[in-house]
């Protein structure tokens, strides 16, 4: 028998084997065998004792198991695609300066030229005309046109200044009749149009007058060409 | 047949209610609480006099809109709803055979706080009763304020329509005479309508679209 007493692989004193074997009494032994002998009826009696689980590591992973909560639904297709379309997914790209400076140059070009193509695209209705809105208004840094087809309110009738020259202008498919307006300039200046060439009082006392505006039905007037 | 009446009369006594309703909410949160109150009434009077309520309302959003004082605000409604009932009378005046058309005593009113006078609004509007009035209306006003006399502008439309112009076109006789206004130099206005009469119906016709202004002298 080789023991592992701490130091390295010795052989057995055969004195301390006979003890061992319960051919010895060990208090016949010197003391440091005595120590030995003592050392090592520990270490019998704990690899003799039962482990301290007694169940397998299975058994342990299955009874994990059973103390989790139940799965609720399985996923279904669009959650699935929700975080499948959620989840950040790193792209490279690469571009070339040429490609990107002419890109930007395009893209530069089709802000520059769409509004322009968007009032020509405006088609008024059967019973609706096309209303041009031009304002000089040098120092403003903003106007729109309110009034009644747009029921006073503010902010669905811009004019822009592209060209900052100070001239402001917008157009708006308006039903065919009488309308009555006024210029709003930097949100807070109420100005008749001053070219409007009709104008009403507004009737609130203070003298203050409205723009008249008569938008004509587009097609009556092909009709009466 | 009876029953077609009936429902038909249903529908025209619901249908007043029903705007005056529909415009109330659309003054939810534009129009100030002090103010709410008294416009309310007044276009529920208007409503219950089968008057046009949207003159009011948007006079009422406007007011709302321009930041006027609440008791001006509800004043100047009140002055809209005085000058509908003077339309009404005057529409009904013109053509007494049917009952007055919303849309021609909001055009009549229209005009009135243009400064057309009563008995011009009348005539005009008895030479065409089935017409819709606003052009012609707004073309005698505009005559009016380019300073030729009410009568012969209310003359002159009268003519143009008599001989085939309708509708918009009538507006293109107030053009047309401030045009030759303009042109003439040191003309009076009844020579300025006598060359549009003589062209009469042969106008030049406007563009679709409404050229609201031009460029011009400075708006600030």
């Amino acid at each position: 028998m080789i023991v592992d007493l701490g130091g390295g692989m010795t052989p057995i004193d055969p004195r301390l084997q006979e003890a061992l074997d319960g051919e010895r009494d060990p208090g016949e032994l010197p003391t440091d065998q005595r120590e030995a002998y003592a050392r090592l009826m520990n270490a019998a009696q704990l690899l003799a004792a039962p482990p301290a689980h007694p169940v397998s590591v299975a058994d342990r992973v299955m009874a994990e198991i059973r103390t989790m909560p139940p799965p609720v639904e399985l996923d279904s297709w669009w959650r699935r695609a929700t975080r499948w379309l959620t989840r950040p997914f790193a792209v490279t790209l690469r571009l070339r300066p040429a490609w990107t400076l002419g890109l930007a140059a395009a893209s530069l070009a089709a802000i520059l030229l769409l509004p322009g193509q968007r009032d020509s695209e405006i088609t008024p209705g059967a019973a609706e005309g096309i209303a041009q809105f031009v304002g000089q208004f040098p120092s403003a840094r903003s106007v729109e046109v309110v009034g009644s087809f747009n029921d006073w309110s503010r902010g669905s009738l811009h004019l822009r200044d592209e060209n900052h020259d100070g001239i402001w202008h917008g157009t708006a498919v308006l039903p065919a009749g009488q309308h009555e307006y006024m210029f709003v300039v930097d949100g807070e200046r109420w100005i008749a149009d001053p070219l409007a060439g009709r104008y009403v009082d507004d009737g609130f006392g203070a003298g203050r007058q409205n723009s008249v505006l008569i938008v004509r039905s587009a097609n009556m007037v092909d009709a009466s060409r | 047949m009876k029953l077609e009446r009936s429902l038909l009369l249903a529908c025209v006594a619901l249908s007043s209610p029903l705007s005056a309703q529909d415009g109330k909410s659309r003054l939810e949160g534009r129009v100030p609480e002090a103010a709410r109150p008294a416009i309310d009434s007044l276009i529920a009077v208007a409503a219950a006099e089968s008057l046009p309520t949207e003159p009011l309302v948007q006079k009422a959003l406007e007011g709302s809109a321009k930041g006027v004082p609440a008791d001006r605000l509800v004043n100047g409604v009140r002055r809209g709803l005085l000058q509908l009932r003077e339309a009404r009378t005057i529409v009904v005046r013109a053509v007494p055979s049917q009952p007055a058309p919303e849309g021609h005593v909001a055009a009549v009113s229209a005009a009135l706080a243009r400064g057309l006078s009563p008995a011009v609004v009348e005539r005009l509007l008895t030479v065409a009763p089935d017409e819709p009035p606003v052009p012609a209306l707004h073309a005698a006003a505009d005559l009016v304020a380019h300073g030729f006399d009410p009568d012969s502008a209310s003359d002159v439309l009268i003519e143009a329509h008599n001989k085939g112009l309708r509708g918009d076109r009538l507006l293109d006789v107030a053009q047309a005479a401030d045009h030759e206004l303009q042109r003439s130099g040191g003309g009076t206005h009844a020579d300025a309508l006598a060359r549009v009469r003589a062209m009469l119906p042969n106008l030049p016709a406007a563009s679709s679209a409404t050229p609201v202004t031009r460029r011009a002298p400075k708006g600030s």
